[in-house]
């Protein structure tokens, strides 16, 4: 009786693993679900401090948040005057210089749009945003 | 008595969290209406309103909203040198009790009249002074037959060509000779809208050539004696 009901506790749990291992050998190798998305333009401030003269720092904050306070030397460019900033940014750039772009951590979408349309548009390399933004920056630098 | 017990409730239900905007080609802002009612049994207030970022701005109501009553919170947009797809965030929180805080979300399909590709041109000072061209594709229906482009330096030559069987121009900037550095931009005009023209942009930068009688001097300088 009870190898009975052991046999056919086995028979259930093997049942129940079957599609389980079935989908673990078909998606073996891909990655995991709860994987961080990749995005290998983004840079520690440790990396992006490392780099020195090197680094051009881009603020993609607004005006207001920029006249505040910014990274020492940061050059702004946003998607509210684009136009009127870039140039100013295009005239500092040289191919051997990284661009690191950051705004607030709260916002950070401008940073990434900032960095696209610098890779995109005027098909600069070496441009990189800053992971955890300005507030990343001021949390280093009291 | 259950009747009695049962606690009030402030509850905010939105109509539209999330609202599609197709601003037209001239537009500066856009405005996108998010409406809510109260379908609580209790007052409540609206105490934050937080765009994603600086180009959004939106205000909470002064007052509290009745049970039963409704309104809207609009939230600006301003477009800026923005094109293409664009998604803003509006956070609302509000003084219920157990309120998670509800995030209103905007979609605007800014019009592309002109694609620039590329829009920044540079020559090292490695690299001689030809010309070099810039694509410009029309980004929907929109009537362009023609370009004007303007260069903030008179030095650098442009020329405008239709693609013909494409949908698009062709610009051909040329440098000027000589050892001056130049940082120009050109301003690219579409004729379109006819009543504020949308104008875009292209950068071209020219690092100082040295002349070919300077590079002369400079390597026989340089030579061993």
């Amino acid at each position: 009786m009870r190898a009975q009901l052991f046999r056919q506790v086995l028979l259930l749990l093997g049942l129940a693993f079957l599609p389980a291992i079935g989908q673990a050998l078909y998606f073996r190798g891909d990655p995991a679900w709860q994987a961080p998305p990749a995005d290998s333009g983004q840079v520690s401030l440790a990396q992006a401090t490392s780099w020195g003269a090197t680094a051009l720092w881009i603020d993609a904050r607004p005006d207001a948040e920029f006249a505040r306070g910014h990274v020492p030397g940061a050059m702004q460019l946003n998607e509210d005057d684009w136009n009127g900033l870039l140039p100013q940014v295009l005239a500092a750039w040289s191919p051997q210089r990284k661009l690191v772009v950051y705004c607030s951590r709260k916002s950070c979408n401008a940073s990434h749009a900032v960095a696209e349309r610098l890779r995109h548009e005027d098909s600069l390399t070496n441009v990189y945003v800053l992971a955890g933004g300005w507030e990343e920056w001021q949390k280093n630098h009291k | 008595m259950l009747i009695l017990a049962a606690p009030l409730r402030a509850s905010l239900v939105w109509e539209n969290p999330v609202v599609e905007l197709h601003p037209p080609v001239s537009a500066e802002t856009t405005v996108a209406h998010f409406k809510y009612k109260n379908t609580g049994d209790k007052p409540v207030k609206i105490t934050v309103v937080r765009p994603s970022c600086g180009c959004t701005t939106a205000q909470p109501p002064a007052e509290a909203i009745a049970p039963g009553a409704g309104g809207e919170i609009n939230a600006t947009f301003h477009i800026g040198d923005r094109s293409g797809p664009q998604t803003k965030t509006v956070r609302v929180l509000t003084d219920a009790p157990d309120d998670q805080g509800v995030i209103l979300t905007l979609h605007a399909d800014v019009p592309k009249v002109l694609e620039v590709k590329p829009s920044f041109l540079f020559w090292p000072k490695t690299e001689a002074l030809g010309p070099k061209k810039i694509e410009v594709e029309l980004g929907g229906d929109y009537p362009v037959s023609k370009l004007d482009v303007t260069s903030t330096d008179p030095d650098v030559k442009t020329a405008v060509k239709s693609l013909p069987g494409k949908k698009g121009f062709e610009i051909t900037v040329t440098p000027p000779a000589g050892n001056r550095p130049i940082n120009a931009s050109l301003k690219i005009d579409p004729h379109f809208p006819k009543e504020k023209p949308k104008l875009y942009s292209a950068y071209v930068r020219i690092d100082a050539h040295p002349t070919q009688a300077a590079a002369a001097t400079a390597t026989a300088t340089a030579a061993p004696k």
